[in-house]
């Protein structure tokens, strides 16, 4: 129980004005704040700041958002075009659960270390000799972490993706590929297996992607999104996307998109 | 918080592993989209993208959500779910417009002052001061803060925050407990 004479700290404050306070330590700052005017004082500011803060956000953000109707009207457009497809479902040999018992959470873990482990030796050992729109194998064989077929697909588009790569990481591709003062406008360091499929953001699954090449990366996102939707209606395995893209990733845009 | 919102939308928090019928389901989403749409267009334009890739962006959100009902995929907490997904395509939207436009060679101001649309006519010129202070302190957070601040600014909670940033809930607490002190100190100069 804390004293009298010890103030709350500023995280119990926080926290207890958003709620987020466990039951014990909620009625102990509680019983603080009854009888303390400083604490209560402090609280009280913090609210305000709350409070002024939402007020200012909305009014800036609020003023920016234009009427519903058209984009409601389009978004049923959008949803009536995608019911007239086949509906997407998994077939029903594909719809993996997560087992219930910790023995087969065991397994399907342990499966799913054991095929990434697998497929970084297989990407390991083959090769790719081209330069410009393709890695060199050498120095970006490609690199996923264990990841099962739930995670990938379970929360399409829901996965948290990487956010930008950052700045030291990316002078590190740069100088591994030998570009010196590389220009903004030249070149992206991008995944070869894109974080969707399992992809990290490790030396080993980044290279410097020239923008001016014809098979650039707005043409790899194309690619990216097909074999996620492979993979996910179970028309290809994640190991052989994974491997495909990391492999020789052109190819694989000709052989599961088409031509370019 | 958001599987209450889930329930007083009426929508079931189990997974009943089957496909609904579209119809039906395309008014499910569309009730979310009337409910959701201000708030989660106000956190994409957060990060500081034009209001038109926004509502692009929100688009594909309600559509990847209508294909996840209609696969018959959980119901569990969809409001976290719609924020989640927002999160990801907004960065997807960002990092592709980067890669094809020079409008964003500098990072994309958050709350941009130009876009401010100037004091009410009850507003004094302290308050105004006093606004546009607060959102200047926003706008010096990192980005990760930033988003905590925004998401919690509309209602989720630290979990549901942690899940959408991808981070800890600690992580989520230190962020908003570093950013609020910046406001509250701004707001006492």
């Amino acid at each position: 129980m804390p004293s009298e004479n010890v103030h709350l700290s500023e995280h119990d404050l926080v926290l207890a004005a958003d709620g987020e306070l466990p039951g014990r330590r909620k009625a102990q700052v509680n019983a603080h704040l009854e009888t303390c005017w400083q604490c209560r004082e402090r609280m009280s500011s913090l609210q305000g700041t709350i409070a002024e803060f939402v007020r200012a956000r909305n009014r800036e953000l609020n003023a920016q958002i234009p009427s519903a109707s058209g984009p409601r009207a389009l978004l049923r457009a959008s949803m009536a075009e995608a019911a007239s497809s086949p509906s997407p479902a998994w077939p029903v040999f594909l719809r993996l659960r997560w087992p219930a018992a910790p023995f087969g959470r065991l397994v399907m873990t342990g499966a799913a270390f054991l095929g990434a482990l697998l497929f970084i030796v297989v990407v390991f050992q083959s090769t790719v000799s081209a330069e410009g729109p393709k890695p060199r194998c050498a120095i970006t064989p490609g690199e996923a972490r264990p990841i099962t077929l739930k995670e990938v697909c379970d929360y399409a588009g829901a996965e948290v993706i990487s956010r930008d790569i950052p700045l030291d990481m990316q002078r590190k591709v740069f100088a591994e590929y030998g570009i010196k003062d590389p220009k903004a406008n030249q070149f992206e360091v991008d995944y070869l297996i894109t974080p969707d499929l399992g992809g990290t953001e490790s030396i080993r699954n980044l290279w410097p992607q020239p923008y001016s090449a014809h098979w650039n990366a707005r043409v790899k996102d194309k690619l990216e999104e097909r074999l996620h939707e492979l993979v996910c209606s179970g028309k290809l395995d994640l190991e052989t996307a994974q491997h495909d893209i990391a492999t020789d990733w052109i190819a694989a845009y000709r052989k599961y998109v088409g031509s370019n | 918080m958001a599987a209450d919102t889930s329930a007083s939308l009426g929508f079931s928090i189990t997974d009943t592993g089957h496909a609904s019928k579209p119809s039906r389901i395309e008014d499910e989403v569309v009730s979310l989209f009337e409910q959701l749409r201000a708030p989660v267009l106000r956190y994409l334009l957060s990060f500081g993208i034009p209001v038109p890739d926004a509502e692009e962006v929100l688009q594909d959100v309600f559509l990847k959500l209508f294909q996840h009902l209609r696969q018959g995929k959980s119901r569990a907490n969809l409001q976290g779910w719609i924020f989640r997904v927002a999160h990801n395509e907004v960065l997807k939207c960002r990092q592709r417009t980067r890669r094809h436009s020079s409008r964003f060679t500098h990072l994309p101001e958050f709350f941009d002052v130009a876009s401010d649309p100037g004091p009410g006519p009850e507003e004094s010129l302290a308050a105004t001061q006093r606004r546009l202070g607060l959102l200047a302190v926003v706008r010096a957070l990192p980005e990760q803060d930033r988003c905590c601040l925004s998401l919690r600014a509309e209602g989720l909670r630290y979990r549901e925050i942690a899940e959408v940033v991808g981070i800890s809930i600690g992580s989520v607490a230190a962020s908003l407990e570093k950013s609020l002190s910046r406001l509250t100190r701004s707001e006492q100069t």
